[in-house]
């Protein structure tokens, strides 16, 4: 089994090493110091298993496994996130707590083993167990995305609409247009209600984005956009901007 | 138990029983001298008239609550006290001149011509019995005000205590202690000698953490070591990504600072700070004279695509709100928040510490 490390401190990574190497059938194969040379090393050298640390800069673990998709099996690691541990439990993903206990290790080793090549729809899960592990009331901060290789971060300030088109959503921010696969709704719900309205099937509009709203047909409205973009409002999409306005 | 319990409940309820019968018995005894007579008319006329003026001194209470509605002033419920009282007291005449007639349909016809030679007294004992109750409403009241005054005191105290104890426990940051010791971990397999220098950094900060939380104001530079030792046991985590630069005032160290105030800021410039950045960056810790103030600084290089609501405001609401009840307007904490440098300033009166 190849073991990639991830944690951007170097003493937990070497004990890591140390532990993994005392295990029979296991070898290490990379550790990386942070998110991107994590999913970079993810892609060249296609572990069968990530050592997965939580709070890294700008890429924490779950959107390290959000990038890094399907295949390998994951153990997440943390010193203490207590929101992030009841997200481990309910969608009974292997973690240790730092300090690590060897044996533990041994035994989340164990249970990987059995799972091995099994490691599918780690991206939908990635995305859901950051939304159990985010405090009450707190909604997603920033999006990462995987364009052609480049991985891309972007804050939700600057999102001004996003666009679902086919199995792909597009976010618009300025000039800039971006996409990943995801559903409307599943992104909806991660957002808060308060700053992002479904104004229709296929838009979301982050509200201080609005300049006018013009009637277009009978029961039928245009959103103007400050950049002066158009977009289309369904009835049902009206109500809920009226609710929030 | 309630065997117990009732022996009292009933002296308690004889207690005014006896008092009443004391001052039935001490009037009868005045109204027999001012105008003297049988033994069973002066008891006829004073007993039921001194049941009659407790009955009456029950409404004191009410005088007082309506006199002294709103903090009304002193000079308004003397006044009010004053015609209450008289007006009762010519109620009571009423009243027993009303009783003394009916007593003089039965067995004591001489009733009447008694009272009336008595009245004077009667008045006066009316009027200054219900005097006497006002007094004590308003003693009661006074009472219960400084216990009110006491309570809130005691509240005050509590709540310091409860910010006291809450800025221990953020200090003891689960966080930090698990990856300190993760890191030991490590250290033990590659590093003895560093792995025992950590421990030694690790109880040092501890102790010096836990002993200052008890004192109200500590020198500077004690403050300082605890910050410098905990900057040493994260850049045993961090290595090269987090590196420190102090740039202290010699004659800053004697001065006196509360004890973990600096710390919090310390700490946000490592969490929310340099921990943040891939490459890391330098944490700067500055102290200087400026006058009559000592003037802390901390400062950081961040993400300038950090997510807004990754905030540092508990931490720094904490520190402001201490600093605030502990030297009010000369007390200063002020943040310079650019998109890739962070700065917090606390600035307070220089004052020397206290030996000892």
């Amino acid at each position: 089994m190849r073991a990639l490390i991830v944690d951007d401190e170097a003493p937990a990574r070497a004990l890591l090493a140390e532990l993994l190497g005392e295990i029979e059938g296991v070898e290490v194969v990379g550790e990386a110091a942070n998110g991107f040379e994590a999913v970079r090393l993810a892609g060249e050298l296609a572990p069968d298993l990530l050592l997965l640390d939580i709070q890294m800069p700008k890429l924490d673990g779950f959107e390290v496994l959000e990038l890094v998709g399907d295949g390998p099996a994951v153990v997440f690691v943390t010193a203490h996130d207590e929101h992030a541990v009841r997200a481990f439990a309910v969608h009974a993903v292997d973690y240790l707590v730092k300090p690590i206990d060897p044996e533990r290790l041994r035994a989340a080793i164990d249970r990987c083993r059995e799972r091995l090549g099994r490691g599918e729809g780690n991206r939908e899960r990635a995305r859901e167990m950051a939304a159990a592990a985010r405090p009450a009331g707190t909604y997603l901060a920033r999006v990462v995305l995987r364009e052609e290789g480049q991985i891309r971060i972007l804050p939700i300030e600057r999102i001004d609409f996003v666009e679902a088109r086919d199995d792909y959503l597009h976010f618009h921010a300025g000039e800039e247009v971006h996409r990943r696969q995801q559903t409307l709704a599943a992104l909806a719900a991660e957002l808060d209600p308060r700053r992002f309205v479904r104004i229709h099937r296929s838009y979301l509009l982050q509200i201080d984005r609005l300049v006018g709203l013009d009637l277009y047909a009978k029961d039928s409205w245009v959103a103007r956009l400050a950049s002066g973009r158009k977009l289309p409002v369904s009835r049902a999409g009206y109500d809920r901007l009226r609710q929030v306005l | 138990m309630s065997a117990r319990q009732a022996v009292p409940g009933l002296l308690r309820a004889l207690v005014p029983l006896g008092l009443w019968l004391l001052a039935g018995l001490a009037l009868a005894a005045a109204f027999a001298l001012a105008a003297p007579g049988g033994l069973a008319e002066t008891v006829a006329v004073a007993l039921p008239l001194a049941a009659m003026l407790g009955a009456l001194c029950v409404s004191a209470p009410y005088v007082v609550a309506a006199s002294t509605l709103g903090g009304g002033r002193s000079g308004r419920a003397l006044a009010t006290a004053l015609v209450a009282a008289i007006a009762s007291g010519l109620l009571w005449v009423v009243v027993g001149s009303l009783w003394v007639r009916l007593l003089a349909l039965g067995p004591f016809p001489a009733a009447p011509a008694r009272f009336i030679a008595a009245t004077a007294l009667f008045f006066s004992v009316g009027t200054l019995g219900y005097l006497l109750a006002i007094a004590r409403c308003h003693l009661r009241a006074a009472e219960e005000r400084l216990r009110a005054a006491e309570r809130q005191a005691l509240e005050a105290e509590l709540l310091a205590r409860e910010a006291e104890l809450r800025a221990l426990k953020a200090q003891l940051d689960p966080h930090f202690l698990f990856n300190s010791l993760n890191s030991v971990s490590a250290l033990i397999g590659s590093d003895p000698k560093a792995a025992r220098r950590m421990c030694l950094l690790l109880a040092g900060f501890f102790r010096k953490s836990l002993g200052l939380g008890r004192q109200r104001e500590i020198p500077l530079a004690e403050e300082l070591y605890l910050a410098e030792t905990y900057l040493a046991i994260e850049q045993v985590r961090f290595g090269e990504r987090l590196q420190v630069a102090m740039a202290i005032a010699e004659e800053t160290l004697t001065l006196a600072v509360p004890p973990l105030l600096l710390q919090p800021l310390v700490e946000n410039a490592v969490h929310h700070g340099v921990a943040q950045l891939i490459e890391g960056g330098e944490v700067r810790v500055a102290a200087r004279r400026d006058g009559a103030e000592l003037e802390l600084t901390v400062e950081n290089p961040c993400d300038p695509e950090r997510p807004a609501s990754r905030g540092t405001g508990v931490g720094l609401a904490n520190v402001r709100a201490r600093l605030a009840a502990l030297f009010g307007e000369e007390g200063r904490l002020t943040v310079d928040a650019r998109p890739e440098r962070y700065r917090v300033s606390l600035r307070l009166p220089a004052r020397p510490a206290v030996a000892g």
